[in-house]
């Protein structure tokens, strides 16, 4: 029959399973009990059979190891927010954000992945910076990464905002992105059974009179794209007009800073973007 | 004078009122004569062969660029994805929206004239499938609906008020109906989904008056019974007939593909071929028996299934007349096989094919070593929604030629461990594994393929930015309608593939959850075409 997506799991059901949950008397419900997490009864899972569950259904987006890829390092979200309340991130989702409910997993499989990733985080101490943040913010500031990035509403809109980029990548990732830009470009997040397309792609488009624009994709369909220029500029083409259109894969409209920066510079920038948890508005 | 006043007067009446027209019956044989009443679209398919093909032709390849909305439906209900197929009976449009809501609607206008929605239990179980419905059928007086709680239920086509309803399976151990049914002369014909569950899927044939169960077909065999001795000893699960088939009435065959295996990743504990899943099976409709049947894809670990809707059709080979039928399948090969005997005739991949080298003489797939899922994932194309997956094909009779939606996509298949003990029912999703690891969207593509129906040789293609979840409709103005992921619903010479019209819906096919089939029709002389779109339903004519 069709194929499990899990990532599109029957709303329906979804809502009438929600209806049900709410309808329950609070005594009933563990969620509604005061002091929600110690007052619920310790949810035991199986790591073993969590292992197939998460790298069949969080991996994509969590990496292999938890340790985050387009989705955030989660090593650590069993010790820091509770079991239960992964549990039930897992089975419901984050509002507003890729992270879907996996509803269908039931409780005995968030449970388990939970115990997965409990045992993955003991076992894997999340990876550590050894920069310094304020030299780093220094040597951001100074080497023009503000021209294209925003954090806190302050800086250019080209790049992708950094406002909350720590909690997102961990340093490896994020040292490797300065290194090779436009290598292992983030995907964007639940799309269903499309294959997720890559963010931040570049495109060389050559129109019929011999206009050439490159650019960030940012939109596009089977008639149309719109390309973002190195200066923000947006370029909305329509593909019966154009006599080539060719992905850059590999190349970025930011430049690398391999040669540019120490290995010690490198590091205080890395430890100043993971120290970027959140937004100051 | 006066009787040609009277007449013409009486014609007038007919056309301009579509609600009284709607109380003429729909007798069998209008359904069997479809084709010479183009202004009606009286089943999932357009016809008994399947062709979602249309003779109207008021709209054509020159004056398709001034195509507009007509009107706009939107739904009255939030719910899953609409994957409906309207019906059209003289001016009374008949649309499912999700789960399981009936709604007519004036075709003209859009505006509802009733709308009936069943008591649904309050969690229904839909473990490896969408609480959608692809449309009803009508026979006589009635509308028919399968619902996604696995109700079959006759509704009075002029209220909307249930005339019968029967059970046909539990939808606690995850029977449920999405596809649309079939109505024959006398008879209501439909199969149920559940196959992710292990259930045991068969195909009910039912008194379209009184909803008296005539004949269940299972389309797996019990222990020791012919058939069982291909699942090498381990349990028999799946095979649900989900969607729907086609009929030939002068050899009285129905033709109806079965589902995928149980569990559909790990075949370890159901070595062998598995009959009849991933099958095409030939039935008597008056008794439920198999004639013959055809495996598409043995021992299936892609949960590919093999319910693709196939087309009727008669062509002469090496000078001799044929009836055949042709199935794009899920597993990403072209079918021909004579329809009476159910003969492989032909057979190529339609799309990028990586799991088998190609068919042999009897169209057995010649399988590729490390195709199979491995407890490492294994790159497969096409990914487990195939080739194409359950929206329908479109065939031109006049230019012979096959049009198929084709999804350019590979994924990663992986199996996991079996339980220990036997599987048992009800119990929630037995999969065996995964097959939804796709490549990158900009690793895939869809395509709109047009092929010489016989050899399945490709004509033209359209490329699309992503594989999409829309059937093809084929006119015999030489126009092919479709619609793209992103939103795009389009209009395509058939004779050449180019692109003649195109409107942005506003909605996202996939990103709305939509997978529409379009449809055209006519009412007081124009002609629409329909296709839904996010959470609308959208008819298109000329100013």
């Amino acid at each position: 029959m069709s194929a499990i997506r899990s990532c599109l799991i029957v709303a329906l059901v979804f809502a009438l399973g929600s209806l049900a949950r709410n309808t329950l008397p609070a005594s009933q419900d563990p969620q509604r009990r005061p002091g929600t997490q110690s007052a619920a009864p310790p949810i035991v899972g199986d790591p073993d059979k969590g292992r197939d569950l998460f790298q069949a259904n969080c991996s994509g987006c969590h990496g292999i190891d938890a340790g985050g890829g387009d989705g955030p390092d989660i090593q650590q979200a069993p010790a820091s927010l509770g079991d239960a309340t992964v549990a039930n991130i897992i089975r419901r989702g984050v509002p507003d954000t890729p992270m879907v409910g996996f509803f269908s997993i039931g409780d005995a499989g968030a449970a388990d992945i939970v115990a997965y990733i409990r045992k993955l985080g003991s076992t894997m101490s999340s990876e550590t910076t050894k920069g310094d943040p304020r030299k780093g913010e220094e040597i951001y500031n100074s080497s023009g990464c503000p021209a294209c990035h925003m954090i806190a509403g302050q800086g250019g809109e080209i790049g992708p905002e950094l406002t909350s980029i720590g909690a997102k990548r961990g340093p490896s990732n994020l040292h490797q992105r300065l290194i090779d830009p436009g290598v292992n470009l983030p995907k964007e997040g639940n799309v269903g059974d499309r294959g997720k397309w890559t963010l931040y792609l570049l495109y060389r488009a050559v129109t019929n009179d011999g206009h050439v624009t490159e650019g960030i994709r940012m939109g596009e369909d089977s008639f149309s794209i719109v390309l973002k220029d190195v200066n923000g500029n947006f370029h909305a083409l329509y593909k019966p007009n154009l006599r080539s259109l060719e992905k850059e894969p590999l190349k970025s409209l930011m430049p690398s800073f391999k040669d540019t920066l120490s290995s010690a510079e490198m590091d205080d920038l890395v430890a100043y973007l993971v120290s970027l948890k959140g937004a100051t508005p | 004078m006066k009787a040609a006043k009277f007449f013409l007067s009486l014609l007038l009446f007919c056309l301009c009122s579509p609600s009284k027209a709607s109380a003429q019956d729909v007798p069998y044989k209008r359904l069997l004569h479809s084709d010479t009443e183009p202004q009606n679209w009286f089943m999932y398919g357009g016809d008994y062969q399947s062709k979602r093909f249309s003779f109207l032709k008021q709209i054509t390849p020159q004056n398709v660029v001034n195509l507009r909305p007509a009107w706009i439906y939107q739904r009255s209900r939030p719910g899953e994805m609409i994957e409906d197929s309207p019906v059209v009976v003289d001016g009374i449009m008949y649309i499912v929206e999700p789960p399981s809501t009936v709604t007519a609607l004036d075709a003209r206008t859009g505006l509802a004239i009733w709308s009936w929605t069943p008591a649904l239990p309050r969690v229904v179980k839909v473990d490896g499938y969408h609480a959608t419905s692809r449309g009803v059928a009508v026979l006589d007086d009635m509308v028919y609906i399968g619902t996604i709680d696995c109700h079959l239920v006759a509704l009075d086509r002029k209220t909307g008020a249930v005339r019968w309803s029967v059970t046909l399976g539990d939808n606690k151990i995850n029977y449920g109906l999405t596809a649309a049914p079939m109505a024959i002369d006398g008879k209501i014909i439909i199969g149920p989904s559940g196959s992710e569950d292990g259930v045991r899927g068969f195909i009910d044939a039912y008194d379209a008056k009184t909803g008296k169960r005539l004949w269940r077909l299972y389309t797996v065999p019990d222990p020791g019974e012919p058939g069982s001795e291909t699942w090498g000893g381990g349990q028999i699960l799946g095979g649900a007939a989900w969607n729907k088939g086609s009929y030939d009435p002068e050899l009285n065959l129905i033709y109806w593909g079965t589902g995928n295996p149980a569990p559909d990743y790990n075949g370890d504990g159901r070595p062998g071929d598995d009959l009849y899943t991933c099958s095409l099976l030939a039935i008597n409709p008056d008794t439920g028996k198999v004639k013959w049947y055809f495996q598409y894809t043995p021992h299936d670990t892609h949960d590919w299934d093999g319910t693709q809707v196939p087309v009727l059709f008669n062509a002469s080979l090496d000078g001799k007349p044929r009836k055949l039928l042709s199935v794009a399948n899920r597993n990403g090969f072209y079918y021909v096989l004579d329809r009476v005997t159910g003969e492989f005739v032909a057979g190529v991949p339609f799309v990028k094919e990586t799991y088998a080298k190609g068919l042999d003489a009897k169209g057995r797939p010649i399988v590729l070593p490390n195709t199979d899922p491995g407890t490492e994932p294994v790159l497969v194309y096409p990914s487990n929604n195939g080739g194409v997956d359950w929206v329908s094909p479109a065939y031109n009779p006049l230019s012979k030629t096959f049009f198929v939606n084709a999804r350019e996509m590979g994924a990663y298949f992986a199996k996991s461990k079996l339980p220990d003990k036997p599987l048992v029912v009800g119990t929630g999703m037995v999969m065996g594994g995964r097959g939804n690891s796709y490549l990158s969207g900009d690793d895939s593509y869809g395509a709109i393929r047009a092929l010489d129906v016989t050899t399945g040789k490709r004509k033209w293609e359209f490329k699309m930015q992503a594989p999409s979840w829309v059937a093809p409709l084929a006119t015999a103005s030489n126009l092919l309608f479709s619609a793209d992921d992103e939103g795009d619903f389009f209009a395509l010479d058939s004779n050449t593939g180019k692109v003649l019209w195109h409107f942005r819906t506003g909605g996202s096919f996939i990103s709305s959850d939509t997978r529409s089939s379009p449809i055209t029709y006519e009412v007081n002389g124009k002609q629409y075409v329909e296709a839904a779109d996010g959470d609308t339903f959208i008819a298109f004519a000329l100013p």
